[in-house]
């Protein structure tokens, strides 16, 4: 039984798949583009450029109108599974961010799209854009390469999603990312590439209570009756529940049973 | 018998040396990369002088606010100085709480992930710095409980260092950081807090504070303090009957008495 504030994060990076510095040599592309259930280790390359380079950080570059699912896309830190409701869990998903700003996020719901253009097709960029929704908010912007020359990119949804989007037990979901550059990003030369910093990490992030055991239940009450779920709405229906057997611990008995005989 | 504002900062340094693995041994000053360690009694950084694990006494009660941590990802995001000395490096790591012995963070296929990054969360905070993640609801630990905050580098510092990018990391610079930001209530505060929690209300200064105020009121009934409490909620009840009434959402069991 919890209300709990969850979060994950999605980042387009590989890993070594020699993480030590002693021989046998280890390959420039000698890499995985994923890795499942965690995060991948990296550090700086070794003698980078040179005929004994060793690569430890490694961005999978994704190409022009590429599609990638943040659970199982097959590129940067992934998850075995899909992401599944089990029967007594309700997420509320009230935030989504994506960096760079040319890329594009689109939350999934079983078989629908949740963003889509006016004339009622699923957003044919991809979803929010990470010019609306930057991830990490003040994040210096991918273009132009010189830093420098960057901006700043600030969030223009401020509450996030309002209202929040409700997956409910059973429900399957995934986030997928879109680069609607005509280019393929990271943006650079080779050398630039594998030297990155955080500007050309690709990324996404979701935000979502996850409210599991008896809350769950509690979450279903509510929204039969037609209430926001949040944090505030579940603890009030719990009090309101306290409150009301309280009550009904002093209400007056009737009559017949408070002439009872009572019975050992 | 106190509420108290808390702030826990764990932080690592340099240790003056280069940091490759021949100059300082390997898990020796710098926590080894895709473990978890406790901020509270791990074997790195500034943990508490006696490693206690964080046990909530009897008497104690603790919600959690807040919790950050450094910001990056890129081991290429560091800088260093004229002198060759590492000024700045990014950790890319993650924080994650643990009560008892569940994770509180979970990944959307029901496992245990590695918690909140410093993007979502970042300390110290920048100006330009909006953290995404905010702790809400906050996490209650109870008296009896145990309580772990632990973190994962995700960028391999001694490794890195072998690229020979610089000579020197030293003990000015500060190369990970974790903060917690929680409310202690100690005592009969801690009791109340329990109260409020079994009562199903949000536990906060306010709220703490308001039920202290409802005792003392009612300090000296002595024997009428059940009577007092009884006529209150059955005060509150008749009340509650009206306003329902006035809305007219009443139901037959509200005009039971008046039909």
């Amino acid at each position: 039984m919890s209300i709990r504030r969850q979060c994950y994060e999605w980042r387009n990076v590989g890993e070594s798949n020699h993480f030590t510095i002693t021989p046998p040599a280890v390959a420039v592309n000698d890499c995985d583009d994923v890795v499942l259930n965690r995060y991948p280790i990296s550090a700086v390359s070794y003698k980078l450029g040179l005929s004994s380079e060793k690569i430890f950080w490694k961005i999978v570059p994704i190409a022009p109108n590429q599609v990638v699912d943040i659970f199982n896309g097959g590129i940067g830190n992934n998850l075995d599974i899909p992401g599944q409701l089990k029967a007594y869990q309700f997420i509320v998903l009230d935030g989504i961010a994506v960096y760079p700003e040319t890329f594009n996020a689109q939350v999934i719901v079983n078989t629908t799209r949740y963003f889509q253009d006016p004339d009622g097709v699923p957003s044919r960029l991809g979803g929010v854009s990470g010019r609306v929704v930057p991830y990490p908010i003040g994040a210096l912007s991918s273009y132009p390469p010189n830093p420098n020359r960057a901006v700043q990119l600030q969030n223009s949804i401020k509450d996030g999603l309002q209202p929040p989007i409700i997956i409910k037990p059973g429900d399957r979901w995934s986030v997928e990312v879109k680069n609607n550059s005509s280019s393929s990003f990271p943006y650079g030369t080779e050398i630039q590439i594998k030297r990155g910093t955080d500007r050309k990490v690709a990324r996404c992030y979701i935000k979502y209570l996850l409210i599991d055991g008896a809350d769950c239940i509690v979450a279903q009450r509510l929204i039969d009756a037609g209430w926001p779920l949040t944090v505030e709405n579940l603890w009030r229906y719990k009090q309101d529940l306290i409150k009301s057997h309280l009550y009904a611990s002093m209400a007056e008995l009737p009559e017949a049973i408070k002439n009872a005989r009572r019975k050992v | 018998m106190a509420i108290r504002k808390q702030i826990y900062t764990w932080e690592i340094n340099g240790d003056n040396t280069s940091g490759r693995l021949a100059d300082s041994p390997y898990g020796t000053h710098y926590p080894p990369p895709g473990i978890e360690h406790s901020i509270l009694y791990g074997a790195y950084g500034n943990v508490q002088d006696g490693r206690q694990t964080g046990l909530v006494k009897e008497d104690d009660f603790i919600v959690i606010e807040s919790v950050s941590c450094t910001p990056g990802i890129s081991p290429y995001g560091f800088r260093v100085d004229s002198a060759n000395n590492l000024i700045k490096w990014t950790p890319n790591i993650f924080v994650n709480i643990i009560i008892d012995t569940t994770n509180y963070y979970q990944d959307p296929q029901n496992v245990w992930s590695s918690g909140v990054s410093g993007f979502a969360s970042p300390y110290p905070r920048q100006t330009r710095d909006e953290p995404y993640y905010e702790l809400w609801p906050p996490i209650y630990v109870l008296p009896d409980q145990t309580i772990d905050i632990r973190y994962t580098l995700f960028n391999d510092l001694q490794l890195s260092a072998e690229s020979g990018e610089w000579e020197n990391i030293p003990d000015s610079t500060m190369l990970a950081a974790v903060y917690v930001e929680y409310t202690h209530y100690d005592g009969t505060d801690a009791m109340m807090a329990r109260k409020l929690m079994n009562l199903g209300i949000p536990v906060t200064v306010g709220t703490v504070e308001n039920y202290r105020r409802l005792l003392l009121k009612s300090k000296g009934l002595e024997t009428e303090t059940f009577d007092f409490y009884l006529e209150a909620m059955r005060s509150e009840r008749e009340r509650r009957k009206r306003e329902r009434k006035n809305q007219g959402v009443a139901t037959q069991q509200d005009y039971d008495g008046d039909l």
